[in-house]
C-alpha cells in the first residue's frame, strides 16, 4: 500500500513540475511578444543563439559589451556569448561540441583553420545569406574567408604582425625611433640596443615568439611561400625557408635576441611582458596587442612594418566569424544577422578603436572618424597600411598539424639541437604524409 | 530503482518469516535468492555500461577507422592502419618513453619521500600535526592553479626559484625552457602535489600497526633499522601496494600540468600519452589516430596494473 502511495506522489510531483515548466515558458513567450517591435521572427519568440569567442582580457570584455548592445537593439534575437579560452582551445571545444550535438551557432575561427572546418562541412555556406554584400569587407582580409570558392567566414578581429619598438630606448641609443626597415638594420639596431652588465644581459635588442605566424612573415619577405600554390607540396626547402631560421639563430647566438621561453601563447605573453618591463627593446607581436601595450607601457610605444627581407611581407591573422552548419535554419538566419552587425562599419570602427585590430570594412577605413584617429594615433594605421604587402595564411586541412611540426623544428633549431638544414629536412619528411590528408 | 529500494525491507521480512514457517517452500524463494543480487547491482551495472563499457568499446571501434572529429559521417574502415602508423611514428615512441620516465620518477619519488616524511611525522606533538596539514594542502588545490603557480616560480627570468638560486650564488636553471630539464620540472611539480596525500595514507598505515609487535621487537633488542625492515615495511605493504597502483595510474594519465605548463614542448620533450591523444584528436583532427593511441594507453595501464597485482600481491601482507 505504501508503495502505491509513493508512486502516486511521484507522479503527482512530476505532473506538477511539467505544468509549472509549461506555464513558465508560456509567460516568457508572452513577455517577449509584448516588447517585440522590430522586424523579425513572426511568432514573436526571440531566437536564442550561442556565440563562442576566444579573446580574454580587455578585448573579451569589449566583445561582451558589443553583444549586449546587439541584444538591446535586436529584440527578436538573444545572443549568449561565452568565452572559451584561446583560439586553439576554442577550436577543440567547438569540435567536441559538434560531436556531442550541442555546438554553438556562431564562433570565432582562426583564419588559417577556416579551410579545415569548411572542408569537413562543419560550416554553413554564407553565400546565399550575403548575396554579394561581402564586397564591403577589405579585400586583403578576405583571403581566409573562402574555401573552394564558397564564402564561409567574415573577417572580425583581423590582424597582422607588427614590429613594436620602445621609442625611448631607440632615441637613447641614437637610432631612428621609426624602427629598423630591413633585416640588416634589425640586426644593427639590436646590437646597439643590447645592454649587458657583467655576463648578464639587462636589455635584449629584440625578441619574438618562435611562432609559425612570424616564420610565415619572414618567408614571405624573402619571396617564398610555405606551400606550393595547390597546397599539396611543402615549399620551404630553399633559401627563403631557411633564411628566417638562420637570422633568428644567429641573433640568439650573438646574444642580441631573446628566445622567449614557454609554449605557444605562453611565449607571446613572455615577449610582451619583457617589452613592457624594458627588458627587450623591440618585439614582434600582433596588431591586436596595440591597445594593451600602449596603455600599460611606461614609455613611448611605436609600431612599424616588419623589417623587409627582399620585400616587406606579412601574413594576415586573427579570427573570422563563422556560422555552424548543424544549427537550425532560424538560428542560422539570426546568426547571420548577428555576424553582419558585428562586422558592420559602425561596430567595426568601435571594435578597432577599442582593441587595435583592423577594421573589417573598406568604408570604415575610409571613414572620417577613422582617418581622424589615424592622424592622432599613427600606430593604429600601420597595420592597415601593411595590408598592401600581406598574404593570406595557408589554409589546407592538414596545415594545423603541419604548423605544429614546423614550430617544433624551429624550436629545435633555436635550442641548437638542429641546423637550419636539418630542421627543414625533418619538416619535409613529415609534411608529405600530413598534406596527403 | 525506486521501487526496489522500497521493496527491499519488506521482502527480507517476508523471506525470513517464510523460511521459518514453511521450510519446504524454499525452492521458489531460492530462485529469487539467486536473482536478487543481480537485481540489486543492475542499476550500478547499467551506469557502468553506459559510461564505461560503451565508451571503451566505441573507442576500440573508432581506432579501426579513419575518422575526424569534424566530419562524423565519413568513417572509413582501415583495419590496423592507425596502429601501424603510430608504431612507425618516432614521435610516438618518444611520447611513450616520456610517459614511462615520468611515471617511474614520480611514483618512486612520490612514495619514497612520503614514506620518509611519514616516519618523521608519525608523532603526537602539535607541531607535527601542523606540518602534516601543510604538506597535505597541495592535494586539495586544483591542479590548474598548481600549474600556474609553478609556471611563475619556474620562470627563468622573474621566477622565484631562479631568484633563490641566484641568491645562493648558484647558476640559474633552465626549468621548462630546455628539452633536458622540462620533464624533470614536471616531475617536481607532480611529486610536490602528490607527496602530502601519500604521507597521510602512510601515517594512517603506521598507526594501524599494533604496538605490541614493536614492544616484542624491543624486547628482542632488534636494531631500529632491522625493525623498520622486518616489521614496519611488511606491515605497511598493503598501503605501499595501494599507493603504487593509484600513483602509477594517475601519473600515466597526466594532462593538466602539461596542457598548462609546457603543451608538450619544448620540441615534444614533455609530450605524454594523454596529451598526445588530445593533440591528435582535438588539435590535428585525427580522430582515428587518437582513438588508437587511447586503446594503447588503456592496454598499457591495464598491463601495468596486472603486473602490479601479479608480482606485488604475493608480497603484500594483509592482516
Amino acid at each position: 500500500m505504501k508503495r502505491w502511495a509513493s508512486v502516486f506522489l511521484m507522479l503527482l510531483l512530476s505532473v506538477s513540475l511539467l505544468v509549472a515548466g509549461c506555464s513558465q515558458s508560456a509567460s516568457k513567450t508572452g513577455g517577449a511578444a509584448e516588447g517585440e517591435k522590430s522586424a523579425g521572427a513572426g511568432d514573436g519568440k526571440p531566437v536564442e543563439i550561442d556565440f563562442w569567442y576566444a579573446l580574454g582580457g580587455k578585448n573579451g570584455k569589449k566583445i561582451e559589451e558589443m553583444v549586449q548592445k546587439f541584444n538591446e537593439t535586436h529584440k527578436d534575437i538573444v545572443v549568449k556569448p561565452a568565452y572559451q579560452g584561446d583560439y586553439y582551445q576554442n577550436h577543440a571545444k567547438v569540435l567536441s561540441a559538434i560531436t556531442a550535438g550541442n555546438q554553438p551557432d556562431v564562433t570565432m575561427v582562426e583564419a588559417g583553420v577556416v579551410g579545415t572546418f569548411a572542408n569537413a562541412k562543419a560550416l554553413e555556406d554564407l553565400g546565399p545569406y550575403a548575396k554579394e554584400m561581402e564586397t564591403k569587407y577589405i579585400p586583403g582580409l578576405m583571403g581566409n574567408s573562402y574555401w573552394k570558392d564558397k564564402l564561409y567566414a567574415v573577417p572580425f578581429n583581423r590582424s597582422t604582425p607588427l614590429l613594436y619598438v620602445n621609442k625611448d630606448k631607440l632615441k637613447e641609443a641614437g637610432l631612428d625611433p621609426a624602427g629598423p626597415k630591413t633585416w640588416d638594420e634589425l640586426i644593427e639596431y639590436s646590437r646597439k640596443l643590447t645592454k649587458k652588465e657583467g655576463d648578464k644581459t639587462k636589455t635584449y635588442g629584440f625578441s619574438t615568439p618562435i611562432d609559425i605566424w612570424f616564420y610565415e612573415a619572414l618567408v614571405f619577405q624573402n619571396g617564398g611561400s610555405i606551400l606550393s600554390e595547390d597546397g599539396k607540396q611543402l615549399a620551404i626547402n630553399n633559401e627563403a625557408g631557411k633564411a628566417p631560421i638562420k637570422l633568428w639563430t644567429s641573433m640568439v647566438k650573438e646574444g642580441i635576441m631573446k628566445n622567449p621561453p614557454g609554449e605557444k601563447y605562453n611565449a607571446w605573453d613572455v615577449a610582451k611582458q619583457d617589452f613592457l618591463n624594458g627588458q627587450v627593446a623591440m618585439i614582434f607581436t600582433s596588431t591586436g596587442d596595440l591597445q594593451a601595450l600602449e596603455s600599460n607601457a611606461k614609455f613611448d610605444v611605436g609600431t612599424a612594418f616588419l623589417p623587409a627581407g627582399k620585400t616587406y611581407g606579412a601574413p594576415t591573422g586573427g579570427a573570422n566569424l563563422v556560422v555552424l552548419a548543424k544549427s537550425s535554419d532560424a538560428k542560422k538566419k539570426a546568426a547571420w544577422e548577428f555576424i553582419q552587425w558585428m562586422t558592420d562599419t559602425p561596430q567595426t570602427i568601435d571594435w578597432s578603436l577599442a582593441s587595435g585590430y583592423m577594421p573589417a570594412t573598406t568604408e570604415a577605413v575610409e571613414s572620417k572618424q577613422m582617418q581622424d584617429v589615424y592622424k592622432e594615433r599613427p600606430n593604429l594605421k600601420v597595420a592597415v597600411d601593411q595590408l598592401e604587402y600581406a598574404k593570406a595564411r595557408p589554409m589546407v586541412p592538414g596545415y594545423k598539424e603541419l604548423q605544429e611540426v614546423i614550430m617544433a623544428e624551429l624550436q629545435r633549431a633555436m635550442l641548437g639541437q638542429a641546423t637550419p638544414d636539418e630542421a627543414i629536412a625533418a619538416v619535409e619528411k613529415k609534411a608529405e604524409k600530413i598534406l596527403k590528408k | 530503482m525506486q521501487n526496489e529500494a522500497v521493496a527491499k525491507p519488506e521482502i527480507e521480512m517476508l523471506e525470513s518469516a517464510h523460511a521459518q514457517a514453511w521450510p519446504q517452500q524454499k525452492p521458489a524463494w531460492g530462485r529469487w535468492e539467486t536473482i536478487r543480487p543481480y537485481a540489486y547491482v543492475t542499476p550500478a551495472l547499467l551506469f557502468f555500461a553506459l559510461f564505461f563499457f560503451y565508451p571503451i568499446g566505441y573507442v576500440m571501434y573508432l581506432s579501426f577507422h579513419d575518422w575526424s572529429l569534424l566530419n562524423l559521417e565519413a568513417k572509413e574502415w582501415v583495419g590496423f592502419a592507425n596502429f601501424t602508423e603510430l608504431f612507425q611514428e618516432q614521435d610516438f615512441y618518444q611520447v611513450v618513453i616520456n610517459t614511462g620516465l615520468f611515471t617511474v620518477l614520480t611514483v618512486a619519488l612520490g612514495i619514497g619521500l612520503a614514506f620518509l616524511l611519514a616516519l618523521w611525522l608519525n608523532r603526537k606533538a602539535k607541531i607535527y600535526g601542523i606540518i602534516q596539514g601543510t604538506i597535505f594542502s597541495p592535494h586539495i588545490i586544483s591542479l590548474v592553479s598548481v600549474s600556474m603557480l609553478w609556471m611563475w616560480m619556474m620562470d627563468p627570468q622573474y621566477g622565484l626559484l631562479n631568484a633563490v638560486l641566484e641568491a645562493l650564488g648558484l647558476p640559474a636553471y633552465t626549468w621548462l625552457s630546455d628539452t633536458k630539464s622540462a620533464l624533470l620540472s614536471l616531475v617536481l611539480v607532480s611529486v610536490w602535489k602528490v607527496v602530502g596525500y601519500n604521507t597521510i595514507v602512510f601515517i594512517a598505515g603506521l598507526q594501524s600497526i599494533p604496538r605490541d609487535i614493536y614492544e616484542a621487537a624491543e624486547l628482542d633488542r632488534s636494531s631500529r633499522i632491522k625493525t623498520l625492515y622486518k616489521i614496519t615495511v611488511p606491515m605497511l605493504s598493503p598501503t605501499i601496494f595501494f599507493l603504487l597502483v593509484i600513483n602509477t595510474i594517475s601519473s600515466f594519465q597526466v594532462f593538466d600540468t602539461i596542457a598548462i605548463m609546457t603543451q608538450g614542448g619544448p620540441v615534444s620533450s614533455t609530450n605524454m600519452l594523454v596529451y598526445y591523444i588530445y593533440e591528435q584528436g582535438m588539435d590535428f583532427f585525427n580522430g582515428g589516430i587518437a582513438s588508437a593511441a587511447s586503446v594503447i594507453l588503456l592496454g598499457l595501464v591495464g598491463l601495468l596494473t596486472l603486473v602490479h597485482f601479479a608480482f606485488m600481491s604475493r608480497r603484500v601482507h594483509y592482516r
